[in-house]
């Protein structure tokens, strides 16, 4: 192209500033996200006295508990394995609930004329401000069985209702908390949609329903991947959560590594975590490439 | 349609402020109880704004939240504008996986991570206090990071590139160009990541929780630490003021950027209004939005307005308690349990500001206690054996003592700075624990105690351990969530020594633990206050002294008493200096001041413990204050507390013991 020869060496200069201004991060990244995650890994194969074992990773999946059920046979489940299965199960139900919550919300938003939109967002983002401490204890006011919603429920002669220390109890904490992780990047696809795709559809015969499958759906789905990512991972590493809400019945992963290193057993501690990251590496990895690259990275 | 979605939008937003409003009608609670209302009363409020501590924690709440989330936006902004530039996709890739990492990693993963690498750092390098200050801070502007970067990045492609480009032409320099030309384009992404990163450190506990050091206290950790003693509707008040704070701060924002819609409308140039942290979270291009130009700019002017109130209720918030940067100010650093000291609440004394007043006038230097408090010892000891932390007084109770001391963790202390020493009764001087007195001055000591709702309980089965396994009142008893205190209960029931070593005895105690499980409520700590004083649970082992906090809030259907079940466990949190304290004679001057008369009885009356301290148990305005019946309860007729104490108390177990009742309380939780 015919450039004007200056432009080369402007070029360069704005290039070299670009550069300058991503070495903090870069430094930043490679120092306090990337080495630390080489120290849990460094704990995870070390012992007390940093001598490598795979002690710590083998531990996880061999150690093993006696459990007695209803009929008094006693069985043996593996530890661990058994704690992260009910992780997993009780983060994905919460998901599943905050999809199924949070998707019409996030389509009544983006449908709705611009200053109820901003309304509703602000609104949706106000208990974040409160602390999530604060806020999961309130719920306990909520739901244990001298509660308000049992209150109400006798006030107007229907039967108590036992919340407080079951599953549900927790999903309803978890939901709580992560359910505007859900909302926003749903929404923030959904407002990008152009509404004419939408009326072409229905022009063409498309059912209520129709449209939504058709259309609405396969052009929300990378934010419904990252409102997935968004509540699955902290629903999953919880223990705050299942404690108070629990009764401290439920013991997850969360616990469990929070156990350990209150025991000062860091090094198992570690390994837990270090498992767990490489399990949702994988979960992640799968979800990613089962929707290509819809989902929208830096890349 | 149009209803059904409206009515939809009601379900949600009333789900979102259940809780809200229930700390808001519980703020104005006249008991101390978070589930039952008695009265209206404005007493939390007073009590909070007395309450010193908890406000120096919001304060460095929002110091944390605002510097994090400031250098995390000129970082991230940086970082994007340079990635923006990146032609290389192997760079691009590498880039996009290292700042996606803080998303999806878990917070417990990130924060344990951040301390792993800060504790070894900070031995290898010999620093006692490698968690501080610093390392949160640093911990914030990292999960921040990535939420900037990805608010900004979007900005950048919309962005006509020849732009900056046309600004050097001109003659800018580079910077000159970003500042002039660049910037204004990516104003709003750069705002909503700022208000991001602030929210979510504001929000944030598990990261807090691991890498907090010492001097350095937040919100979430203060009320995470009350969990031996309880949250108190205090914490309720303080969230309504959030609240309100908040609201105000919308609605300032609102009128302002509706004026400015209504001037612009007049000059007909604002096409579509939008503003606000209402962004926050979406990716910048949200928001159906031809907005580019002008009506954007309304909406920065929005956002701008929300950042200096905050920037400016900081600064307020910085200045109020005097931080008085001093050359001539020692610092003290007390790490102690959760509502454990006298703190200018009710009409009690706070004892950590009267220690600095008193320290001045008799030194006349200033001296800055930084308190801090922990949930359980255990989480005491990791701070402290991480050697990352650095404390000058700590108030262990005794199994934990024989660990530190055994562990060369304590230092001796110097009873001659000690006078008030004398005031601690001899039988409570050679424990166990510190047999001879060198490493440790009792502070409060009490007993495991049944209490149980006489309303429910039949009287004939109120005796024992034997109550805690009674199926009559299968649901509503309450198991302690803690290995140690809950294994103690069961090897007591058995006749077991509770500081057995014996795998087998180890076994049989978590038998009967599991056969408890089917009868247990809930197992809890704090949570223990609500459920007897509300009357859902009616039987609960507990500390003994926390009954008179209990029945003095319980709901009028509830009549709770207490017993001793025989043997039952002593327990006493003595003070100590550990080895990494930096200022040893100032420790002891406060310990020393700490068993001054009416500091004591202030700090037994507020804890309702027993106090090991002659002069508070003589005193004749403490007994009023208790009443006869606690004073009873809490002292009882004992002829040799030594003996006593010694033969019923925790002892420190050995590692692989631990380690067995470790993986024994695991075994008892995943059935």
């Amino acid at each position: 192209m015919g450039r004007p020869r200056g432009d080369n060496a402007m070029e360069k200069n704005l290039i070299r500033a670009d550069r300058t201004a991503l070495a903090p991060y870069t430094a930043w990244a490679a120092l306090f996200i990337v080495v630390p995650l080489a120290f849990v890994a460094y704990y995870a194969f070390t012992d007390a006295s940093f001598n490598f074992t795979f002690e710590n990773i083998s531990r996880f999946f061999t150690a093993t508990t006696q459990t007695a059920s209803e009929d008094g046979s006693v069985r043996e489940i593996r530890t661990y394995i058994v704690i992260f299965m009910r992780s997993l199960k009780l983060a994905a139900i919460s998901t599943a609930v905050c999809l199924v919550m949070g998707y019409p919300i996030a389509y009544i938003m983006a449908r709705s004329d611009a200053r109820v939109q901003k309304t509703l967002m602000t609104v949706i983002m106000i208990p974040m401000w409160m602390n999530f401490l604060i806020r999961t204890y309130a719920w306990i006011t909520i739901l244990q069985d001298t509660g308000l919603i049992n209150r109400l429920l006798s006030a107007v002669g229907l039967s108590p209702v036992h919340i407080i220390g079951t599953q549900t109890a927790v999903v309803v904490g978890m939901v709580y908390d992560y359910l505007p992780y859900m909302i926003l990047p749903l929404y923030s696809v959904m407002a990008k949609m152009d509404v004419k795709l939408l009326e072409a559809a229905q022009d063409l015969g498309c059912s209520g329903l129709g449209v939504l499958r058709r259309v609405i759906w396969p052009l929300s789905v990378p934010g419904v991947i990252n409102g997935i990512t968004m509540v699955l991972i902290p629903s999953i590493s919880t223990f705050y959560i299942s404690q108070k809400l629990g009764d401290g019945k439920f013991f997850l992963i969360g616990d469990a590594i929070e156990g350990q290193y209150t025991a000062n057993n860091l090094h198992f501690a570690a390994a837990i975590a270090f498992i767990l990251m490489i399990l949702l590496l994988i979960c992640m990895g799968v979800m990613r490439w089962l929707t290509d690259k819809k989902r929208g990275g830096l890349a | 349609m149009k209803h059904l979605s409206r009515i939809y939008t009601a379900i949600i937003m009333i789900f979102l402020f259940a809780p809200i409003a229930v700390l808001l009608v519980f703020s104005f609670n006249g008991a101390n109880s978070l589930s039952v209302m008695s009265g209206f009363s404005l007493h939390w409020y007073r009590e909070l704004l007395r309450d010193s501590n908890t406000l120096i924690s919001l304060r460095n709440t929002l110091v944390l939240a605002l510097s994090s989330a400031f250098i995390a936006t000129v970082m991230g902004t940086g970082a994007a504008v340079g990635i923006d530039k990146l032609r290389s996709r192997t760079a691009l890739t590498v880039y996009d996986t290292v700042t996606n990492i803080p998303m999806t990693n878990p917070d417990i993963i990130t924060g344990i991570s951040l301390m792993l690498m800060f504790v070894f750092t900070g031995r290898l390098i010999g620093s006692t206090s490698s968690l501080n200050f610093a390392t949160m801070l640093i911990a914030h502007i990292t999960f921040c990071l990535p939420y900037v970067i990805l608010q900004v990045l979007p900005r950048l492609s919309q962005m006509d590139r020849a732009l900056p480009e046309a600004a050097m032409d001109l003659g800018c320099t580079p910077v000159r160009a970003f500042f002039k030309v660049v910037f204004p384009e990516i104003m709003p992404g750069v705002l909503t990541g700022l208000i991001m990163s602030f929210t979510l450190s504001v929000d944030d506990f598990v990261i807090s929780y691991f890498t907090a050091g010492n001097g350095f206290e937040t919100l979430p950790i203060r009320i995470y630490s009350m969990t031996k003693k309880t949250v108190t509707p205090k914490m309720y008040a303080l969230a309504t003021i959030i609240f309100f704070t908040i609201m105000a701060l919308l609605i300032i924002n609102n009128v302002m950027s509706d004026d400015q819609r209504a001037q612009a409308r007049e000059r007909r140039k604002a096409r579509l209004p939008m503003s606000s942290t209402a962004d926050m979270l979406t990716d910048a291009e949200t928001v159906a939005s031809p907005a580019k130009g002008r009506s954007r700019k309304l909406s920065d002017r929005g956002k701008l307005a929300v950042v200096a109130c905050l920037i400016a209720v900081c600064l307020l918030l910085i200045i109020v308690p005097p931080a008085l940067i001093d050359s001539d100010m020692q610092t003290l650093n007390v790490y102690n349990w959760g509502e454990y000291i006298a703190d200018g609440s009710e009409e009690f004394m706070d004892v950590v500001s009267e220690f600095e007043d008193w320290y001045y006038d008799n030194y006349g230097r200033r001296v800055n206690v930084n308190y801090t408090t922990y949930a359980t010892n255990e989480d005491m000891y990791a701070k402290l054996k991480s050697g990352a932390v650095s404390y000058d007084v700590i108030v262990p109770s005794d199994y934990m003592i024989a660990r530190l001391i055994e562990e060369d963790m304590l230092l001796e202390i110097d009873f001659g700075n000690i006078p008030n020493y004398e005031n601690i009764g001899e039988e409570y001087r050679y424990l166990y624990f510190d047999p001879e007195a060198r490493y440790s001055v009792p502070y409060i000591y009490n007993i495991n105690a049944i209490i149980y709702d006489a309303n429910v309980v039949d009287e004939e089965d109120a005796q024992g351990w034997d109550l805690l396994w009674n199926p009559k009142y299968a649901g509503k008893i309450l198991q302690y969530n803690n290995p140690r205190d809950a294994f103690g209960t069961a090897m007591y029931k058995l006749g077991i020594d509770a500081n057995t070593t014996d795998p087998d005895e180890w076994n049989r105690a978590l038998e009967e633990l599991l056969r408890q499980r089917p009868l247990v409520k809930a197992y809890v700590m704090d949570e223990v206050f609500n459920l007897m004083e509300s009357g859902e649970a009616a039987i609960a082992c507990y500390y003994g002294g926390d009954y008179f906090l209990m029945s003095d809030a319980a709901s009028e259907d509830v009549d709770l008493q207490l017993y001793y079940p025989d043997p039952t466990c002593y327990f006493m949190d003595s003070m100590c200096i550990p080895s990494c304290c930096q200022n040893k004679e100032l420790a002891e001057i406060f310990i020393n001041f700490l068993l001054e008369e009416d500091v004591a009885v202030q700090n037994a009356e507020y804890i309702s413990y027993s106090s090991p301290n002659v002069l508070v148990q003589e005193s004749e305005e403490y007994a009023d204050y208790m009443g006869e019946e606690a004073m009873e309860a809490l002292y009882p007729e004992i002829d040799d507390f030594t003996e006593l104490y010694n033969a019923n108390s925790f002892r420190n177990q050995d590692s692989a013991t631990m380690d067995l009742m470790n993986s024994l309380w695991e075994a008892l939780k995943i059935q």
